[in-house]
């Protein structure tokens, strides 16, 4: 559950390509708060200062008592861009929220456990949901969700199903939606093949000599011929 | 190797490549990506040569997602062909790529050995690439 971060937002800045480039140059994130039915005010927040109230255990659902112009209203971060390569964040969502209503946030979903049967069988558990969308009270998003996957089988889901949610918190994904699926690989299945049939291979060549060199001479000039007709 | 079914048209112009990915910057499917971060041309055969050097390192348990696909015809004039004549002959396909496209992706246990296999896939490409996760840190 996460608590209330205490964040300072400088209203009033110039939108703009040429002005918000000024405003990264001086150290600062340009963002946006909008929610509540109130309008949208463009604001600018000290890089250092995001950044220490997102690095919580509460992670990207923190919740900010964000401060713009003297007013302390609750919000969250909605929606965060950054730069496809220096990966800085260019650009900051604040969405407004009251704390008595419910509220719709993604969260992570992590795998607990080791997958004995899968990985007995060369398989992988291959997880396709990383985040779950929940409904919550503010002061009950969960940081995190987890779920066991000690028993799963190759061909087998966890499903959203599976995951306990804590008290007051729901969500409206269907619960047949798998999170995780034990799985073996095309390449894994083609990796098997080709040691199969090494080994195979290994076994003939023992064999082989004890009935005539001769054979293995022809096989050996056919061989010969096959890659010059591939070399044309 | 990657190549379109049908095309619209058989040759296409060079083009520039400018900027940064728009889309596909962020590891979606897996837990550890590559990265562009050069623009570049990636030929079919680049991406075979890249996708085989990291399924062969992980051997078994792993899954590998290839993000670019090579829908770019490049043509070549034969050899000793005096200039004019019209546009030569396709030859390859190849995937263009922006700084920032995240092009392969890899999900597996070990992640010693999954940074190793996508050292692996980076050398087979024509462009800088970097290593990344999914779950990046602020």
């Amino acid at each position: 559950m996460a608590a209330e971060l205490a964040l300072t937002a400088q209203s009033g800045r110039t939108t703009g390509s040429r002005e918000t480039r000024r405003i990264r140059r001086e150290g600062k994130v340009p963002g946006v708060v909008y929610g509540l039915g109130a309008d949208p005010v463009a604001v600018a927040v000290d890089w250092p200062e995001l950044r220490r109230v997102l690095t919580t255990d509460a992670g990207l659902n923190a919740l900010i008592s964000l401060e713009v112009d003297g007013n302390k209203q609750l919000s969250i971060v909605k929606d965060m861009q950054r730069h496809p390569v220096r990966r800085d964040v260019t650009h900051v969502d604040f969405l407004r929220i009251d704390p008595d209503a419910e509220i719709q946030v993604d969260v992570p979903v992590t795998l607990e456990g080791e997958a004995r049967e899968v990985i007995a069988e060369s398989g992988m558990v291959d997880q396709s949901l990383f985040t779950l969308s929940v409904f919550s009270k503010p002061d009950a998003i969960p940081d995190g969700l987890s779920i066991d996957i000690s028993d799963l089988t190759v061909g087998d889901a966890v499903r959203v199903s599976d995951i306990a949610l804590p008290a007051g918190v729901r969500t409206e994904v269907d619960p047949d939606e798998p999170v995780a699926i034990g799985t073996v690989t095309r390449s894994t299945l083609e990796a098997m093949a080709a040691e199969e049939a090494a080994e195979a291979a290994e076994l003939e060549d023992g064999e082989a000599p004890a009935e005539g060199s001769e054979q293995g001479g022809d096989a050996d000039g056919d061989g010969g011929d096959a890659d010059a007709g591939g070399d044309d | 190797m990657l190549m379109p079914k049908k095309v619209a048209h058989r040759k296409h112009h060079r083009g520039r490549t400018k900027g940064v990915s728009k889309g596909s910057t962020e590891v979606t499917f897996g837990e550890y990506g590559v990265q562009a971060l050069e623009p570049g041309w990636i030929t079919a055969r680049q991406i075979e040569a890249a996708r085989i050097a990291m399924t062969r390192h992980i051997k078994r348990g792993g899954k590998v997602w290839i993000n670019v696909f090579p829908d770019k015809p490049v043509t070549v004039k034969p050899a000793e062909t005096r200039m004019g004549s019209g546009k030569g002959n396709p030859e390859r396909w190849v995937a263009v790529v922006r700084p920032g496209r995240v092009l392969f992706e890899l999900s597996y246990s070990d992640p010693v050995v999954a940074r190793e296999a996508i050292d692996r896939a980076i050398q087979k490409l024509p462009i800088k690439a970097r290593f990344v996760e999914r779950d990046e840190s602020l």
